[in-house]
């Protein structure tokens, strides 16, 4: 009787600091596009949780009256404050086309076929489909960074 | 609550976020406003939280964007670290903050509503 291929060593613990182990992780090789993409898509919807936390308590000055709307807007009108909008805009914009992108390998056929790994062993799932979408969400962010110049600034 | 059942939530606030983010966004930048300024005076701010509808889509926005966020940052910190008690302090954390996001936006909602 054929024996199990079993692996006796114990499974390693992934060493490292929360650098190495959420963005380094990201340029190792076998490097892609769709790592990238989810290191990206970390950080803009960390990024935007914190803005979420921040916009809750600077919005909530309108029951204090109009001298605390407009002594807490005074204070955000400044090029800091739109650069930090701006990169809002552009975060939520890439997070919701890639999140779509991610919905839809998890939901539809776009996760491709299961096949035999024959060489060169190509990814089923990191097929040209969800690749189009990705390309879309980059694109899309890059509009969303102009129009939001155009508004912000009005240029 | 199941894991699975906590997905499946996560997908229709991530519908609702969609739609109520994009008209959100729409309504700082040019619906119902002539720009960006314009949406940032106190007439226009207390105006939209008094509008019926205008303050519900901000309130799903609120629950759905708070859901959608906390949910993404507990499950970054879950695969951080394993264990019970990590499991449970992310968990712990992350419904607490969940309480206090959406505990002052709608106190924001419904005091501005009912008039400032």
């Amino acid at each position: 009787m054929r024996e199990a291929i079993v692996s006796i060593e114990p499974a390693k613990a992934v060493r490292g600091n929360v650098i190495d182990t959420q963005v380094r992780w990201a340029l190792r090789r076998p490097r892609n596009l769709e790592k990238l993409a989810l290191l990206v898509q970390r950080v803009s919807g960390v990024g935007l949780l914190g803005y979420l936390f921040f916009h809750i308590f600077v919005t909530g000055s309108v029951t204090g009256g109009r001298d605390a709307w407009d002594g807490v807007m005074s204070i955000l009108s400044n090029p800091s404050a739109h650069i930090g909008e701006l990169l809002v805009v552009v975060g939520a914009t890439f997070h919701a086309i890639n999140g779509i992108r991610v919905m839809l390998l998890e939901l539809s056929p776009l996760v491709g076929r299961a096949k035999r790994p024959d060489y060169p062993y190509k990814v089923q799932s990191l097929g040209k489909g969800q690749q189009s979408i990705l390309y879309a969400a980059m694109i899309m962010a890059g509009l969303s960074t102009i129009a939001g110049i155009v508004i912000l600034w009005g240029l | 609550m199941r894991e699975s059942t906590l997905q499946l939530v996560n997908y229709v606030m991530i519908l609702a976020l969609l739609v109520t983010l994009a008209l959100h966004l729409a309504m700082q930048a040019f619906l119902g406003v002539s720009g960006y300024e314009d949406a940032l005076t106190y007439d226009t701010a207390v105006a939209r939280y008094r509008e019926p509808l205008s303050a519900s889509l901000l309130t799903i926005l609120l629950v759905a964007a708070s859901y959608h966020g906390l949910y993404g940052l507990r499950n970054i910190l879950l695969e951080m670290r394993s264990g019970v008690g990590w499991s449970r302090l992310v968990t712990g954390v992350t419904l607490g903050l969940g309480a206090v996001m959406l505990g002052w936006g709608i106190r924001t909602i419904v005091v501005a509503f009912a008039g400032v």
